[in-house]
Parts: C-alpha cells; sequence; structure tokens
C-alpha cells in the first residue's frame, strides 16, 4: 500500500505478506522448499470463508491535505520479483470536505 | 501329479515380466509415454501439455527444481551415482509412477543430469541435452488414468493393465478398441477431491527419513473449506468444462501470467474503503492522516498460496 502527494512525490509505503511459514524443526529459521521443510509454524495464508482485514494509518506530511493511495495485491511466485498482479486500486483522499 | 516342467517356467516368466522396471530415463518415459492418446483426445491432450502436469520435474518458469535437493538439502549427493530412488522422496507426487517402476540406475541418470545442467563449466549444449531429458519424466494420461485410478485396492484391486479408468467406464476402448488399453472402466474416485489429494498433499511425509513437506492443499481443503461448510471438489474448480468436457490445464498455468492473474482475480476479492480526517489526540494536537481500511477475501477451496 503505498500513498504519494499529488505531485508525485512518496509519503509512505507499507505491505503485509500472507503466506504459510515452514522452519526445518531443527532450528528457528524459516525455509523455503519441500525438501527443508517440515512444519508450518505459522500460518498468515488467505483462508476459504475467511477475510483477511488490514489498516493502514498514515499521518500526512506538515501542508499535505489531499493524498493518492495505492493498494497492490499481487502474489509473488519464488520470488518478489516474479509477481502476477490480483488487483490494484487507487484512490484519491482528501482532507478537505 | 507333479507339475510339467514348461508349466513350471511360463509361471515362473510372467511375474518378472509384469514387475520389469524401467533401467533408464528413456525407459520409464516410453513405460508412461501416452502420445497416443493424442489421436482420439487432441484437444485434452493439448490442454494437458500446457500444464503443470506435463512438467512436474521443470518448477514454475522452467527451472530444475530438484536441484537445490541434489545439492543442497539433507537428501544431497557428494557423486550423482550415489543415488538411489530414496534421493527422490519428491517422486512420490512429482513422479509417481517411478516409485514401482523405476530401477535405481533412472535416479543416478536423472542425478547426473541435474549436476550437469547446473554446472557452469559445463557447454551449453551439454546442460540443454541434460534439461531436455529431465523433462522428458511427466505425469502423464497413464499416470493418472491407471496407475493411480484405484485407491481402495484392498476392495477394488489394483489397476488392470489393460484398462483405462475414467468417470464412466465399462465399455470398449475406441472403435476399433485400442491395442493397449482395450477397456474404459470407471473409477470410484476419479470426480471426487481424494484423487487429487493423492498427491496435493496433507502435510509433512513422515515415510520418509527426512520429513519433507510439499504441498498442503488436500489437508487445508479437508479441515478448512470442508469444515466451513463448502462442498465443491478441486476437480469443480480446476477441471472446469470446456466444449462438455474436463479441463485438463488444470488451471493455473503459472507460466501464463494473464490467464493466471485473471483466475486469481475471480477467486480473490479486493475491497478497499479510504478517509481523510484530522485525528485529536487532546485538545490542540489535531494530526491530519489518511486511513486505509483493505479487505481481501478468497474464495479459493483452499488456502492462498498452497500447492
Amino acid at each position: 500500500m503505498t500513498t504519494s502527494a499529488v505531485d508525485g512525490k512518496p509519503i509512505s509505503k507499507d505491505e503485509r505478506h500472507y503466506h504459510p511459514q515452514a522452519t526445518s524443526c531443527l532450528n528457528e529459521k524459516m525455509v523455503y522448499g519441500a525438501q527443508n521443510k517440515a512444519a508450518y509454524v505459522r500460518d498468515t495464508s488467505l483462508q476459504p470463508y475467511e477475510s483477511k482485514d488490514e489498516t493502514f494509518e498514515v499521518k500526512l506530511p506538515e501542508g499535505v491535505r489531499t493524498a493518492d493511495v495505492t493498494v497492490e495485491l499481487s502474489y509473488e511466485v519464488q520470488s518478489p520479483e516474479n509477481r502476477v498482479p490480483i488487483h490494484k486500486v487507487t484512490r484519491r483522499v482528501t482532507l478537505d470536505r | 501329479m507333479k507339475p510339467r516342467p514348461w508349466i513350471l517356467l511360463l509361471l515362473t516368466a510372467v511375474p518378472m515380466l509384469a514387475s520389469a522396471k524401467a533401467k533408464s530415463i528413456d525407459e520409464l518415459a516410453a513405460l508412461f509415454d501416452s502420445s497416443r492418446c493424442k489421436q482420439c483426445h487432441a484437444e485434452i491432450f493439448a490442454q494437458w501439455e500446457k500444464s503443470h502436469h506435463a512438467r512436474p520435474l521443470m518448477g514454475v518458469s522452467d527451472g530444475l527444481m530438484l536441484t537445490p535437493l541434489v545439492k543442497a538439502s539433507a537428501f544431497q549427493l557428494k557423486s550423482p551415482k550415489d543415488a538411489t530412488l530414496k534421493t527422490f522422496p519428491c517422486f512420490k507426487c512429482h513422479l509417481p509412477q517411478a516409485v514401482d517402476h523405476a530401477e535405481d540406475s533412472v535416479a543416478v541418470e536423472l542425478a547426473t543430469a541435474l549436476f550437469t545442467a547446473s554446472d557452469k563449466d559445463k557447454p551449453d549444449a551439454d546442460k540443454a541435452a541434460a534439461k531436455s531429458k529431465v523433462a522428458k519424466l511427466q505425469i502423464t494420461c497413464i499416470v493418472c488414468h491407471n496407475e493411480k485410478a484405484i485407491t481402495h485396492k484392498l476392495v477394488l484391486g489394483s489397476p488392470e493393465k489393460d484398462v483405462i479408468y475414467g468417470s464412466s467406464g465399462d465399455k470398449a476402448h475406441g472403435d476399433p478398441p485400442d491395442k493397449v488399453f482395450t477397456k474404459v472402466k470407471k473409477s470410484a474416485i476419479m470426480g471426487q477431491s481424494i484423487f487429487c489429494g493423492q498427491c496435493h498433499g496433507t502435510g509433512p511425509n513422515f515415510e520418509f527419513d527426512y520429513p519433507i513437506q510439499c504441498a498442503t492443499l488436500y489437508g487445508s481443503y479437508q479441515h478448512n473449506y470442508l469444515a466451513k461448510g463448502g462442498f465443491q471438489s478441486c476437480q469443480e474448480c480446476h477441471m472446469k468444462k470446456v466444449g462438455g468436457k474436463a479441463d485438463h490445464l488444470f488451471t493455473p498455468n503459472w507460466n501464463d501470467k494473464v490467464g493466471t492473474s485473471k483466475f486469481l482475480a475471480e477467486n480473490i476479492s479486493l475491497d478497499v474503503q479510504t478517509l481523510g480526517y484530522q485525528w485529536l489526540r487532546k485538545a490542540g494536537s489535531l494530526t491530519p492522516m489518511v486511513v486505509v481500511n483493505t479487505k481481501i477475501e478468497n474464495r479459493a477451496g483452499h488456502r492462498i498460496p498452497d500447492g
């Protein structure tokens, strides 16, 4: 989730990661690869029939009353560089009424 | 009465032929070669060719996923010559036909190919040839429609060698009948999630000397989706009918980013709500802020991600 001023200047960036997390059970380090994983220790995956609700609060810099918010949901395959886009939503949010 | 010697010879010969195992990758590929199916099932065969079942050892983006196994895991090898079938617990799901129909020599040949393909000092032609060799190993039509078609062997027996199992059955296979698989019989489980669950996992595989854990989709399906009231089978979502027949692409094809993106977007929703206001902690201390609430809903029959 990123926010930026209307002139494009970045204000904030935040991420959430959703996936099962496994270790070898021989130490505390998370690992990838079936040959290394023995058991899940944490599971933040998207679960069936459940919603994943998040709140992001962004303090606006001095003098900024309007910001552009972009929320992107994507699937990372093997590495963060290999992304499959799922949804992208952009909103302009203002303090002015 | 003593049996005649020639009868004895015949009785001992048949089991040997029946239990002949592949000694090489080419022999294993030939044993389960399903290219003949294309003659009558061209559309389904074309779908399968694009699926991950046609490249189970290639990983996403056609990488050799077994290289880390043989080079940097508990199963690693000092030399490919040391490989045995036990080196590759992944065969259980990624190449199930190898478990009962391959000799250790197939494991040696595979390990050799993996070492060659990942050796930066080898010529590109050798590396490409090694990769092509690994790519010959596929989950073919015969694997699902014969080898894995029966789970209840104690009451239904093992799959018969001349039978293709499908969602309907008790008929000749083709007109005139196919020369190898002459009959079609109904598989009790082919349309049910348990069929896919044979490979798409419930948790750690404790039967190996190192408890590997790969896919846990079937476990998530059973213990989460069904528990919350879901009723659809794997096949209903991942093999939707195309032209009246089950789609053998087994969506998603991760090498098709556009198609996969569309599939994920259909099954995962994102709702975004935003608010701009000034928060008041105490008198005189207004803080201007933007609040973003997101709600993601998963309409799949299992956790995402999983495999």
